[in-house]
């Protein structure tokens, strides 16, 4: 199958025009750099604090921006525009992730140099984080597809917002109580734990089972989304 | 002549409830279809199954050859134009972006933004934020937006509900040049002048069937009781039989100069509705 590079970058533009006109939206990009301006304070932040940020801008810039664009289309009737058109689905969905991956990429950058996060191998960490975007550019998609307005949007993310972003907290509390164990397989933990590897200097073949958790996140609600996006095709 | 649609026993049910029973019909290239009937009788629900987005029940519906699962394919979604009864525009960027963005999905050049803009009459407004956009400037742009890939088949859901007459004259107009091209229009309304203005032949849908497909000057002469109406200068209206007795009436009248007007008794579109149906068509 070929993607046309052309749609993808259409979509892009009109969406990158559409959020910077969005006061709504774009002042989501407020939260993690609050966060990193107040941590920055701190001599020396741990890996536990950069990642806090880095996961809190996975979830409130990368999913929740992704979420209300998506749901904007839907409650202002153009999504079905678009699926009319000769587009395709991941022509359509790619389009639509390129600003939210912007956005993101700015602000972690942006934010790293706040609290002055240098990893110990930038490439590893990258890819980490590029992984974990897939993951949380579903979520974003799948939450905006069920949902019909912005305003429905934004409270449904919450409770993910709460897990991804400060969930990997309750890894403390895992040995209390064994039903929390999930968290230590949530994609935020995991992109914790590689990155306090990254940090000790581990290479590849200690690595490599993180990511492959992080990107089976990733590939399920990859699955899902399309599934739900080709439901929302047919029918209502 | 060549068909483009073939509709054959099409049926949807949307979990107990019947929105089309038992529909065929065929539309030939070139002509502009009327599908007429009352609300919640099936027009839009005939519409998404001939676009693709809804699969019958039933039944089969066929578009250039296409059969219905391959609705959905990219190559027959280049040849169709869409106009859905709620479609919508980006309401932060101009008439001219939103266009443009199509341009880029369908794969043709900017230059025909200015093409479409003229036929619906907009041309001026083009750096318009579509946010202050009037309804009819809003249902203005959308069929602008469709015609931008010069569609073989255009599929148009109730153009003109919501529109004033001006307006709704504009696209009548619209419609018909793109008509004289070439281009086949399937077009839902219930208002019964505009099919009657536009539409080559028209079918009346009622409980999800096909009750009546004809022309709509047959469909006149076929339900006409061939009456006269004499408006006279001292204000009466008398009807009249046709034939020789009604003839000697009117030459009585004619003779004694008491005669303001004379006319025809056709049925519109909306009394043979009525007569069909027992309803009105609202
Ligand atoms: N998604 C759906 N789920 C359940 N029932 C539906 C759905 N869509 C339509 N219907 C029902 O199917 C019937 C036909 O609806 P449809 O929208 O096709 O009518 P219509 O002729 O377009 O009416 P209108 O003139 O009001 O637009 C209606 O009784 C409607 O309630
Ligand atoms: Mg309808």
């Amino acid at each position: 199958m070929s993607l046309s590079l052309k749609r993808i970058y259409a979509i892009f533009l009109k969406d990158l025009k559409d959020l910077s006109k969005n006061l709504y939206v774009s002042s989501i990009v407020i939260l993690p750099l609050f966060f990193a301006i107040m941590y920055s304070r701190i001599d020396q932040p741990t890996i536990e604090i950069h990642y806090l940020i880095i996961n809190l801008t996975l979830v409130s810039i990368t999913a929740t921006i992704q979420c209300a664009v998506i749901a904007e289309e839907k409650e202002k009737n153009t999504l079905r525009g678009l699926m009319l058109s000769p587009a395709t689905v991941l022509e359509i969905l790619t389009g639509k992730s390129f600003v939210s991956l912007v956005l993101t990429a700015v602000t972690i950058l942006v934010c790293m140099n706040i609290t002055g996060y240098m990893p110990e191998n930038t490439v590893f960490v990258l890819i980490a984080i590029l992984l974990s975007c897939v993951f949380y550019l579903g979520l974003g998609t799948l939450l905006g597809l069920v949902t019909r307005t912005v305003v429905e949007a934004s409270v449904i993310i919450m409770p993910f917002l709460f897990l991804f972003g400060f969930g990997s907290q309750l890894q403390g509390l895992t040995d209390q109580y064994s039903i929390l164990a999930f968290v230590n397989y949530m994609p935020n933990t995991q992109l914790i734990e590689f990155a306090h590897k990254v940090e000790d200097g581990l290479g590849f073949a200690d690595l490599w089972s993180h990511l492959l958790i992080i990107l089976a996140w990733g590939v399920a609600i990859g699955i899902l989304t399309i599934g739900v996006y080709r439901k929302r095709e047919m029918d209502e | 002549m060549e068909n483009v649609i073939e509709v054959n026993k099409l049926e949807k049910v949307y979990g107990t409830q019947t929105a089309l029973a038992d529909v065929n019909f065929q539309v030939k290239k070139g002509e502009t279809f009327g599908f007429l009937g009352p609300s919640g009788s099936g027009k839009t629900t005939t519409i998404k199954i001939l676009t693709g987005q809804l699969r019958p029940t039933s039944g089969d519906a066929q578009v250039f050859g296409h059969s219905n699962s391959a609705l959905n394919h990219q190559s027959y979604r280049q040849r169709i134009g869409v106009l859905t009864d709620n479609s919508g525009l980006y309401q932060r960027l101009s008439i001219y972006d939103n266009l443009k963005l199509y341009c880029d999905l369908y794969h043709v050049p900017v230059q025909r933004i200015g093409e479409v803009l003229q036929l619906v009459n907009l041309t001026d407004e083009k750096k318009k934020l579509v946010s202050k956009l009037s309804k009819g400037m809003l249902q203005r742009v959308l069929l602008a937006r469709t015609l931008l890939h010069e569609p073989d088949l255009l599929f148009l859901d109730e153009p003109t509900s919501a529109l004033d007459p001006a307006n709704s004259k504009q696209i009548h107009e619209g419609l018909r040049r793109l008509n004289e091209n070439g281009t086949t229009v399937f077009l839902t309304t219930h208002d019964m002048s505009e099919a009657e203005t536009l539409c080559d032949r028209v079918a009346f849908l009622h409980k999800g069937k096909i009750k009546l497909l004809d022309e709509p000057k047959n469909l006149r002469r076929k339900y006409s009781d061939s009456t006269i109406t004499l408006e006279l200068k001292d204000g009466r209206e008398i009807v009249l039989p046709g034939g020789s007795e009604g003839a000697d009436v009117v030459y009585q009248y004619l003779s004694t100069n008491q005669v303001v007007s004379i006319h025809s008794n056709e049925p519109t579109l909306g009394d043979i509705f009525v007569d069909i149906t027992g309803r009105e068509l609202v």
